[in-house]
Formats: C-alpha cells, sequence, structure tokens
C-alpha cells in the first residue's frame, strides 16, 4: 500500500494529505492564514469521519478499513509529513474590485487608480495569469445579467491591455449574478455585487 | 489573394471561440522545486513557474521535488517530494451553474486551500486518494478578498 497524506486548508480550511512515517495515510485539518477552520468529511467504504477542528488528523490504514476517530497533530508532526508541501503553498491571488459609474462604461476614479495597480502585481508576482470576472446583481433575467457582466469584463481587459499587459495572459469570464459579494434575493439592487474582479494569480 | 484573406479572416473569428473552449486552462505553476514536473498524455512536459495546467493533467514529483499551482476559482494546491496528484475534473463557470473540482492524490503528500468552488459548492469538491475520499461540508464563510489598494 502506498503512503498518503493530505493537508487540507479550505477557504477558511487547510487539508493536508501526507505520507506518515510507516504504511500510513492521513488527513488533517487545519486553519488558514486568518486562524478559521472550515471543516472536512473523510470517507471509504468501511466509514466516515468528519474533521471540523484545526489540527484534527484521522489515520487510514486502508481502504476497507474505517478512518480513525480524529485526533490531535501537533506541530512538529505537521512539519515533518507536510513540511515540504507547505513550504511551497502559494500565497492567495489578489483580486482588485473595480466599479463603474452609474449607467456608463467609466470606471469611478477611485476603480481607475486601483486598475493602474494590476501591472505592477503582476510584475511582483511574475504572474502569467490574470482573469477578468464581470459580476451583477441580481436585478434581470440571469442569462441578460451574464452578457451585462461579459461587456464590462472585456471593456476593462481593453484598459489592462492599453496598460501594457500582454492580452494572451487575460482570460475573460463573466459570472453574471451568480458569485456575488453580498448575498441578496432575486432582484434585489446591490451596487457591491455590481463590478469587474481582476484576479491575478 | 482573396482567398487568403479569407483564410485570414476565418482564422480570426475563431481564435476567440477556442479561447472560450473546453480546454481553457485550470490555473498555473507557480512554484517548481527540483525533479517536479507536469504529465500531459502520458508524459512529462517542460515545466516552469507560470505554465498553465490543463483538465487530465497529473502533477508529479521525484524525491527532491516540490510542486505549487494555482487554480482559477483560486484554490492553492501543493506536493511534496514523491508525489503524484491528478486533475480528475475542474469545472468553474457559476453562471452556467458548472461547478466541479476533482482531484486524486495517488501517492505522497498535498496540501491545499480550497478557493471559490468550495464556497459556492462545497458538495462539488471531492479530493479523492487509494484509501479515502475527502468532502467538503458547508461552512458559511465569505470569501477572503486581498485589496492591496487600501
Amino acid at each position: 500500500m502506498r503512503s498518503i497524506s493530505i493537508a487540507l486548508f479550505l477557504a477558511h480550511a487547510l487539508l493536508l494529505l501526507a505520507s506518515c512515517a510507516g504504511e500510513r495515510n492521513v488527513v488533517v485539518l487545519l486553519p488558514d492564514s486568518d486562524g478559521k477552520t472550515g471543516s472536512i468529511v473523510v470517507s471509504n467504504q468501511a466509514g466516515s469521519r468528519i474533521l471540523s477542528e484545526q489540527k484534527q488528523a484521522t489515520i487510514i490504514s486502508s481502504p476497507t478499513t474505517s478512518p480513525t476517530t480524529p485526533a490531535p497533530m501537533d506541530d512538529e508532526a505537521i512539519r515533518k509529513n507536510f513540511g515540504e508541501a507547505l513550504a511551497v503553498l502559494p500565497p492567495p491571488p489578489i483580486h482588485f474590485i473595480l466599479y463603474f459609474k452609474t449607467d456608463s462604461t467609466d470606471l469611478t476614479d477611485e476603480s481607475r487608480r486601483l486598475l493602474a495597480k494590476v501591472l505592477p502585481a503582476t510584475v511582483d508576482r511574475k504572474s502569467t495569469d490574470v482573469s477578468v470576472v464581470g459580476h451583477t446583481d441580481r436585478v434581470g433575467a440571469r442569462e441578460y445579467n451574464y452578457n451585462l457582466g461579459l461587456e464590462r469584463a472585456l471593456l476593462v481587459r481593453k484598459m489592462l491591455v492599453y496598460l501594457g499587459i500582454e492580452q494572451g495572459l487575460i482570460e475573460v469570464t463573466s459570472h453574471g449574478e451568480d458569485n456575488p459579494l453580498v448575498k441578496t434575493a432575486d432582484e434585489v439592487q446591490e451596487p457591491r455585487n455590481r463590478r469587474v474582479e481582476v484576479v491575478v494569480r | 489573394m482573396k482567398k487568403l484573406v479569407a483564410c485570414t479572416a476565418a482564422v480570426c473569428l475563431l481564435a476567440p471561440l477556442i479561447a472560450y473552449g473546453a480546454e481553457m486552462p485550470v490555473g498555473s505553476i507557480k512554484t517548481v522545486q527540483g525533479t517536479a514536473s507536469i504529465i500531459r498524455n502520458r508524459t512529462p512536459i517542460d515545466t516552469k513557474a507560470g505554465a498553465r495546467v490543463f483538465r487530465n493533467d497529473s502533477l508529479k514529483t521525484g524525491a527532491d521535488g516540490s510542486l505549487a499551482m494555482v487554480f482559477r476559482d483560486d484554490t492553492r494546491l501543493s506536493i511534496g517530494p514523491d508525489s503524484e496528484v491528478a486533475i480528475e475534473e475542474f469545472l468553474f463557470s457559476p453562471a452556467q451553474g458548472k461547478l466541479s473540482f476533482i482531484t486524486r492524490l495517488l501517492r505522497g503528500t498535498a496540501a491545499c486551500m480550497t478557493g471559490i468552488i468550495g464556497k459556492l459548492s462545497p458538495e462539488s469538491v471531492r479530493f479523492e486518494t487509494p484509501v479515502a475520499n475527502i468532502g467538503i461540508r458547508g461552512t458559511a464563510f465569505a470569501v477572503k478578498v486581498d485589496d492591496p489598494g487600501r
């Protein structure tokens, strides 16, 4: 049996899978950089365990043996098992959130200043991977909002290319009304959700 | 000559369609250390920081290697030495209701910080291993937004 170790950080939790010393497979749940911890379920045909506290680990000796009762893993063991993988875990992508003036294709002054910081960020991170994602609020039909988001994202790409970012590095897409910053009911106006996000990875 | 112009126009029209097609990258490599590469169609390819990663690619390291990548939904994944992980499925189109993220660790060690798919649809994220699968339980949290302009 090959050994496996996983460390999982969820958006607010980190998952680590790791090969422990010997023939062991272990999963440990870690908090993210904010100190928040999510929760994961580790399961196979023999059983399933929920890990919901930071540094909780479960050991799985085989596909037909239930994962063990979650128990704390100390920092030394985490470092020993996952040190190399954790050392190269990249920083979170940077999100630049841009807003347009009402009923306009012009960015607000603040967003215009923010846009100028995208190029330095790509240089700083040696990024080859930039996304421009259009978002709307939930007023209007879903498809209409998808297209509206895409239109604005295309405009922002044009601005980024003008500012010197290579067009081939930029992926343009729209999440329409389906990935809000602030959750609302349908047909509710929410200016904070009408945005274009530039993501530098 | 007219023919040539027509052909060029057709290529120009097609290019954006290809860019938006199914074969959009799932993310990019951020760090390569020691022996480490992307495996595509069972063949290791030259892998440097910045290389694009696609669905069905695997990431593989030797005894001295480690490798890290960032996905389009902000998920960050790294592997330690003697490790192999396969990107089995990655769909990130919230507006089409298409969200899915399945990776499989075949051996070795991995660290994963889940991203927006895990936030929008925790049940669509699965991390598989030979001995057990890992799923995400819905957790109420907002996505982290790092704004260096503030």
